[in-house]
């Protein structure tokens, strides 16, 4: 196994994945996994006002891998093989359309700035989540059909949501156990 | 002929090296490097930051690959563009639902594999497998049975 992608095995001790029927890493190799993560991968760009047209890619793009923005063209990711090599190729992209990018490997200085940039990141994830719910408990009691659909939909919504929930959102179980209801509520006759 | 591409591969690269070996070059011999820096000069890097074969203009490295080595006419390989492209960026730019399953058989493979190179033996099989199913796919209208 190779040691760098290590940060990979941070997904499999998470409690929600405890169930599954897999072999943990030893603690040594968790501990090391606790430390790395506390790692961030930086990107430091510029991209020129116009034409508009990349800019709103790159920020969509950014957007979409859960970044923090710690200003001005500065965003933030913690650091694992994954987060990097994405914020890699956004770099990339920044320098094709004729702008200036560069990668950082870095952590807050102090106990503070960990916990305000953490915060800053869960209160996002959590909006998201709470969207997800609203939207979920909000369809309870349509016609099959739309339930089914909504469902779908809201599924596919909470994957690309965990992919950028570093920090494991309280919120998450509760949009989960939402939009799982309204599917449940299409084969259970008694509940629709 | 030698081609260069980033250690530890994932999906992109793994596409990209059974493309390669697969319709390009059979006899390919390929280079893992750590640092694109670190390719030696006489290789053809692909999937790495500064070279031609990697992702530009919003596409991954393999649909790079299928415009400059012209494949455009085999819509099997076009398909497994867009499955590749999702697995990799996720940007929902196409609809290709086994793109969520690739990934993660792919990121699973190199988790149980010693070398890029065994790696590689497994998502060669993978690939083959994937293009003939949605080869069949093509030719019949149909997911095959």
């Amino acid at each position: 196994m190779y040691a760098t992608e290590s940060a990979t095995l941070v997904a499999i001790v998470q409690p929600r994945l405890l169930n599954c029927r897999v072999a943990l890493p030893s603690t040594a190799e968790v501990m090391t996994d606790v430390a790395h993560a506390e790692d961030w991968v930086l990107l430091a760009y510029r991209l020129p006002r116009e034409p508009s047209t990349p800019r709103s890619t790159v920020w969509r793009r950014l957007k979409r891998l859960g970044v923090a923005q710690l200003g001005d063209g500065l965003v933030a990711l913690p650091a694992d093989a994954r987060t990097r090599e994405a914020l890699e190729w956004v770099a990339e992209e920044v320098i094709e359309n004729n702008g200036e990018a560069m990668l950082w490997l870095g952590h807050p200085a102090d106990a503070a700035g960990r916990a305000a940039i953490r915060e800053r990141m869960s209160a996002g994830i959590a909006a998201e989540y709470q969207a997800v719910a609203v939207e979920a408990l909000a369809s309870r009691d349509s016609d099959t059909a739309t339930r089914r659909r909504v469902g779908a939909r809201l599924r596919r919504e909470l994957h690309r949501i965990e992919t950028r929930d570093f920090f494991e959102s309280e919120q998450r179980a509760t949009a989960v156990h939402a939009v799982e209801d309204l599917a449940a509520r299409l084969t259970d006759p008694a509940r629709t | 002929m030698k081609w260069a591409t980033r250690a530890r591969v994932h999906v992109d690269r793994a596409a990209c090296a059974w493309l390669i070996r697969r319709f390009i070059d059979s006899a390919a011999e390929f280079v893992f490097v750590e640092d694109p820096a670190d390719a030696p000069p006489d290789v053809t890097g692909f999937d790495m930051r500064g070279v031609a074969l990697s992702h530009h203009e919003g596409r991954c490295s393999f649909e790079t690959a299928l415009l400059q080595f012209d494949f455009a006419a085999d819509p099997a390989l076009e398909e497994i563009g867009h499955i590749v492209h999702e697995a990799d960026l996720a940007d929902d730019t196409f609809d290709a639902p086994i793109a969520a399953g690739l990934d993660a058989l792919i990121r699973g493979v190199s988790l149980i594999s010693a070398t890029d190179h065994d790696t590689l033996a497994v998502t060669d099989r993978l690939f083959d497998g994937l293009y003939e199913h949605l080869r069949r796919q093509l030719l019949s209208g149909r997911p095959p049975a």
